[in-house]
């Protein structure tokens, strides 16, 4: 989608291929669906949403939200490299945001883990059931994301990417900011939403 | 098909009809289509409002609750059920037509369009088999023992939900193929191929539904039904549309080819 | 380091402190719980504007494409918000 103004000196442009962004589209309106529906079950049991949401390891989802945005950030660098044909910076920049999207997963199963030898399982009540879900469903994103943006990073040591050849890596990225956004949002509605 | 004359030459060819490897019933072509739009008409109606399963009556129910909903709503869902169970075949049709578009992108051999055949074909299998134990259990539930009544519900739901890959896999080709279009206007525009992409994601949480009867992922939940089964619902008429176009399409290309019947 | 004058490492430093804030400031039983809350979800809408913004690089794609994902973050906090101040408080 191209669309040139007088006012503008370069037109406006979707990165990446086109359909990736009806799938972050849906993505995002399936997300919104789920946020209203865990707002709907928390209007029902306030009190149990609020004690379960307490055994919630808040500094460790900040670190996971501070981790993301870094991942995100190494990503858009990389992207940059590549309009800019820095060839050499773009597998460091990469690998950066893949690093970083393992150490996410590897904090979510610390998590996962303190939970169950706790004996804190999706069944437990409603809050856990949604804890687990959302995060999980976030958490197979992250997984997706961070094998795209490994495979990305083998493929720039060869100078795949340059000015002409970014759309794949333009559409990762775009689906990663996703995944970094997504967690914006989903750390403080789990872990942050103090009752009235 | 040989003959001794070289065919290029021979009377008889140049009056004969060029029919292989491209269907020219272009009409049968685009009836097989619209039978993807019927095929989600009559199982929204019947399975969906009238059989009272949009959304579907909880999985936490007891037996008792369960036979009891069986005998209250004995008759809608006998009618809605044994509707269903005829009506499923027109997904196999439907599938047949969208193949024969794939094969125009990547051949008649293509591998693609016979996986989506065979995956849209196969989805009729648990579509049907569950409406008939739902069927049999409106239509027996008043001999039975509340638990066998359960059975019934539960054998539907878990066949219908997780027999969703042979529908993955048609949904794939569907998308893999329509990408290779190297059309200039695609056949299938990219919004509908990413669309497929979203409901073949959506479908693999469904998994989570033997393991719980509240919440999101039950199978009356927000995410294994809402979700996954309204994807699914958008994908079959926005597909359709461009079959259709496609139909035409195909056909334009093949008279300017001059490969149709004279 | 070049690095430093990129517009994304300065949208990066942004949503850092900002995280910083919602994580370890408002979380603080100082705050309210309406205030904690509400300054919380503002704050989420923010970030993930600027996440579209400057990191999906939307605000240089086409309008009306633009405007549909801004209203995301606008919509969703408005909703959530809704909500939260719809919920009962505890017996």
């Amino acid at each position: 989608m191209v669309v040139v103004t007088a006012e503008r000196a370069k037109p406006r442009r979707l990165p990446g291929v086109d359909g990736v962004w009806v799938f972050i589209g849906a993505d995002l309106v399936i997300f919104a669906i789920l946020f209203l529906s865990f707002m709907q079950d928390r209007l029902k049991n306030p009190a149990t949403f609020e004690a379960s949401r307490q055994t919630l390891n808040m500094h460790l989802g900040g670190i996971d939200t501070l981790i993301l945005l870094t991942s995100s950030w190494s990503v858009a660098l990389a992207v940059q490299a590549m309009k800019r044909d820095q060839i050499d910076r773009e597998p460091r920049l990469l690998l950066g945001g893949a690093v970083t999207g393992l150490m996410f997963v590897a904090s979510k199963s610390i998590e996962y883990f303190e939970k169950f030898a706790h004996g804190i399982t999706p069944g437990t009540n409603p809050f856990y059931m949604w804890y687990f879900t959302l995060t999980g469903i976030h958490l197979i994103h992250v997984v997706v994301g961070t094998s795209l943006l490994t495979y990305l990073w083998v493929r720039s040591w060869r100078g795949t990417y340059d000015h002409l050849h970014r759309a794949v890596p333009e559409s990762v990225a775009s689906y990663w900011h996703l995944v970094d956004l997504l967690w914006i949002v989903l750390f403080p509605l789990l872990y942050l939403m103090k009752a009235v | 098909m040989t003959t001794d004359a070289d065919p290029g030459t021979s009377p008889a060819a140049t009056d004969a009809r060029d029919l292989w490897p491209y269907p020219t019933d272009y009409t049968s072509w685009k009836i097989l289509a619209w039978c993807g739009p019927v095929f989600l008409a009559a199982f929204f109606c019947m399975w969906g409002l009238l059989a009272r399963n949009i959304p579907p009556f909880s999985p936490n129910a007891t037996p008792d609750e369960v036979k009891a909903h069986f005998l209250e709503l004995r008759l809608p869902i006998m009618i809605g059920m044994s509707v269903c169970l005829t009506m499923a075949a027109f997904y196999m049709a439907w599938s047949v037509s969208i193949a024969k578009v794939m094969e125009r992108i990547e051949g008649p051999g293509g591998l693609w369009s016979k996986v989506e055949m065979m995956g849209g074909t196969i989805t009729c299998a648990p579509l049907m088999v569950a409406c008939a134990f739902w069927l049999t259990a409106a239509h027996e539930a008043q001999y039975l023992d509340a638990s066998v009544v359960h059975m019934l519900y539960w054998m539907g739901w878990l066949l219908i939900d997780l027999a969703y890959f042979v529908t993955s896999f048609q949904i794939a080709a569907v998308s893999v193929v329509f990408m290779r279009d190297k059309r200039e206007k695609k056949l299938v525009p990219h919004a509908v191929i990413w669309w497929g992409w979203v409901t073949f994601a959506s479908f693999f949480v469904v998994s989570a539904i033997p393991f719980v009867t509240t919440g999101p992922l039950a199978f009356n939940g927000v995410i294994s039904f809402w979700i996954a089964f309204f994807t699914w619902f958008f994908w079959i008429p926005s597909l359709s549309f461009f079959i259709f176009k496609a139909v035409d399409r195909i056909k334009a290309e093949d008279e300017a080819a001059g490969r149709v019947n004279a | 380091m070049s690095v430093l004058r990129e517009r994304v490492t300065w949208v990066w430093l942004g949503l850092v402190a900002l995280t910083c804030v919602t994580t370890w400031g408002l979380s603080k039983d100082l705050f309210s719980p309406a205030v904690a809350v509400v300054g919380t979800f503002l704050i989420v809408a923010v970030k993930v504007r600027y996440v579209m913004l400057d990191f999906m690089e939307l605000r240089d794609a086409p309008l009306r494409v633009r405007l549909a994902f801004e209203a995301w973050p606008a919509v969703v906090a408005a909703v959530i918000l809704g909500f939260w101040f719809a919920t009962p408080a505890m017996a």
